[in-house]
């Protein structure tokens, strides 16, 4: 394996190198952050859970845009009917007043999210590509509204709170976090250095397994993706993408393929939404916010159209960004003293709203990766090629 | 009488609509994309007031109910929108070589940009102009009119701007050199039309319009970083309807739209469960609609 793994880096372009060592440098800092106190045990646990769920979305997008050039501005929309399809049957405050299975949650997530996805396909993916991306917007809006303002479904702003995990009634592990003892990691002084210390409770064990469970979606999710994207189906959707006329003139039907991909990519959103709403166990009319339809499209952008290693890779980097400028955010002081008044208050102002970076950093970035490299940073190379034939041309 | 007050409203918020609609529809005809950093460029013009009128302060005699300062201001406001859009052309767009779904996601990123430092540098929160509180008028209140002189206002100043552009196209040499980039781009230049120029006086009169369309929505409501934004999508509804591209269009576009927006308690009134928090969402509906049915809106005649 070591010796595949080897081999793999020895054969890895420029780029995936580059990404390679991105990813290293993260999770050295992570580790570091982890052994040194900056950042606690369950918080990372939970930041990596997330970052599952942007990979998942990303990947969901990437079937859409990557793969069939389908401009879906409405990821949020898809994210958020999983989320609210989940959380209306299983959250403790549903208006509902039913308690059902998560898993019985996620099946409704899925489905909610599909047939909302064919209704609007049906008009909408006829549409130029522009006017998709308006068309898809404005409607994903249209739901935000109408969740936002059906509090008999959904309690509308106040959210709905009190979900349970997701494998909580599941047989051996559903119980498991709540009988798994707490382990203390004593402190360590190297020298001046104080390290460890952790104290590892039911939060760590939680975020642990869904960790576990993210990891085990988006296992089966990418590797389903990929056989799909190996196969005439994907083929014909590159095709398409590149041009839909001359797969037309072939006799393809290319509006059936479409919408296929455009409701495939929108059922991982949906899993990706209920993932989240058992992870966060709160869901809100804030999380269908056009603005986090914005973070994945830059995750899929920056990793490269049409690669799923690119989609994984983005989507991980959403959430770098999104703690790394607030890791910055929290060392800056809060004032300084220059002397100058106007410096002084503009300072305080920048430092009072260093959030904004984020949005700063993913805007900037949209702008350079489209103007420095519009392929992405991971573009579809080999993974497009069957490995088989791939050994075979090697000899 | 409801309607009346409705249709009062109604006019006052498809000025502001109007003026955003125009500048968005503009830059469609000529850079040929979707600018979804158009609604941030609202947002930038009615900050640019603001700081405008903070300098400027209540100057000279009260028009409307606003004073003299103010109006400078939205000069201010219009100057800042256009300024920003034109560096934003020439540093970001320009220098892509990419067809209108990349200029599209880039304007994206643009949009976070213009959001990003509007935060930076005015915080979170939310900001109103310094100009004095108004009752509505007193001799429309017995109709069932409640409208402000300053909502006055902005309807006068819509229109004076909507006529000044009606005659800069119709009867000036760069209006005619405008509409002929417009038109087509390739055959203007072979007639010796400087197009890249032209470009840029496009943008520079549909940022300037949003700019004051931004601060007129401030007024009409507050300024706040996502002022533009929000009310993006109600333009591209406008716009889609009157016809992308078409600058009357997009003046019909904004009226009706601006009037549905304003009309639709009448839903209520009418025994129709639909609430005003829907009113968005009914504008959204019309412009899925639209595409659907007639992609070329009502004025538009070349469907891109």
């Amino acid at each position: 394996m070591s010796a595949r793994a080897a081999r793999a880096f020895a054969t890895a372009s420029a780029a995936e190198r580059r990404v390679i060592a991105v990813l290293g440098v993260v999770g050295l800092l992570l580790i570091i952050g982890l052994l040194a106190g900056g950042i606690g045990p369950a918080y990372l646990l939970y930041l990596l859970g997330l970052s599952g769920m942007y990979i998942l979305l990303a990947v969901g997008l990437n079937v859409q845009w990557g793969y069939a050039g389908l401009i879906n501005f409405s990821v949020a929309a898809f994210f958020g009917l999983g989320a609210y399809g989940t959380a209306m049957l299983t959250a403790s405050n549903t208006p509902l007043g039913v308690s059902l299975s998560p898993l019985v949650g996620l099946l409704v997530g899925i489905l909610l999210a599909a047939v909302v996805a064919v209704l609007i396909a049906v008009p909408t993916l006829r549409l130029r590509a522009d006017y998709l991306a308006i068309a898809s917007l404005g409607l994903a809006e249209v739901i935000r509204i109408v969740i936002q303002n059906q509090r008999g479904l959904t309690n509308g702003n106040a959210g709905l709170r009190g979900l349970p995990l997701f494998y909580g009634e599941w047989p051996l592990i559903g119980g498991l976090v709540d009988r798994l003892p707490t382990v203390l990691i004593h402190e360590v002084s190297l020298g001046p250095v104080t390290l460890l210390g952790l104290r590892l409770g039911r939060s760590v064990w939680v975020g642990t397994f869904n960790l576990l469970i993210a990891t085990a979606l988006i296992a089966v999710v990418y590797l389903v993706v990929r056989r799909l994207h190996r196969s005439p189906w994907g083929r014909l959707l590159r095709t398409i993408r590149a041009d839909e006329d001359l797969a037309r003139a072939l006799g393809k039907r290319t509006y059936r393929r479409k919408m296929e991909a455009f409701v495939l990519g929108s059922v991982i959103m949906a899993i990706a939404g209920v993932y989240y709403a058992h992870l966060n166990l709160f869901v809100t009319p804030q999380n269908l916010a056009p603005i986090n339809t914005f973070y994945v499209w830059v995750a899929v952008i920056l990793g490269g159209a049409g690669s799923n290693r690119g989609a994984v890779f983005g989507g991980f980097m959403i959430i770098a960004i999104r703690e790394g400028t607030r890791f910055l955010g929290d060392l800056l002081p809060a004032t300084i003293t220059v002397g100058v008044d106007l410096i002084d208050t503009t300072y305080a102002t920048v430092a009072a709203n260093f959030a904004a970076t984020r949005l700063l950093a993913v805007g900037l970035l949209i702008i350079l990766v489209i103007r420095l490299r519009p392929e992405g940073l991971l573009p579809p190379e080999a993974e497009l090629i069957w490995p088989a034939a791939q050994e075979e041309a090697d000899g | 009488m409801a309607v009346l007050e409705y249709l009062a409203n109604g006019l006052v918020f498809s000025s502001i609509i109007i003026l955003a609609s125009i500048g968005l529809s503009l830059v469609y005809s000529i850079a040929r994309f979707a600018n979804f950093a158009h609604g941030d460029t609202l947002t930038v013009g009615a900050y640019g007031a603001f700081v405008g009128f903070a300098l400027i302060g209540d100057v000279g005699p009260t028009v409307l109910g606003l004073p003299g300062g103010f109006y400078i201001a939205v000069a201010v406001g219009a100057a800042v929108a256009a300024v920003v859009a034109v560096v934003t052309q020439r540093l970001v767009y320009d220098a892509l070589e990419i067809g209108a779904i990349g200029l599209l996601i880039t304007s994206i990123g643009v949009a976070f940009v213009y959001r990003a430092l509007v935060i930076l540098g005015f915080g979170t929160g939310s900001l109103r102009y310094a100009v004095p509180a108004q009752r509505p008028i007193p001799a429309l209140v017995p109709i069932g009119i409640r409208i402000t002189t300053q909502e006055v206002a902005i309807v006068v100043v819509a229109l004076v701007l909507v006529v000044g552009l009606h005659l800069l196209l119709r009867y000036t040499l760069l209006g005619r050199m405008m509409r002929a980039t417009a038109d087509n781009a390739d055959l203007a230049q072979v007639t010796g039309i400087r197009t890249a120029q032209i470009t840029r006086w496009t943008w520079v009169i549909g940022a300037g319009l949003a700019g004051v369309g931004g601060v007129f929505l401030g007024l009409y409501n507050q300024v706040e970083p996502r002022m533009g934004f929000n009310i993006l999508l109600v333009v591209f509804a406008a716009v889609i309807l009157g016809g992308i591209g078409s600058v009357y269009g997009a003046m019909i576009g904004g009226f009706l739209i601006g009037m549905i927006d304003q009309l639709t308690p009448l839903l209520g009134d009418l025994g129709i469960p639909i609430g005003t928090e829907y009113s968005y969402a009914i504008a959204f509906v019309i412009m899925v609609l639209v595409l659907l049915v007639r992609p070329t809106g009502i004025a538009g005649g070349d469907p891109g």
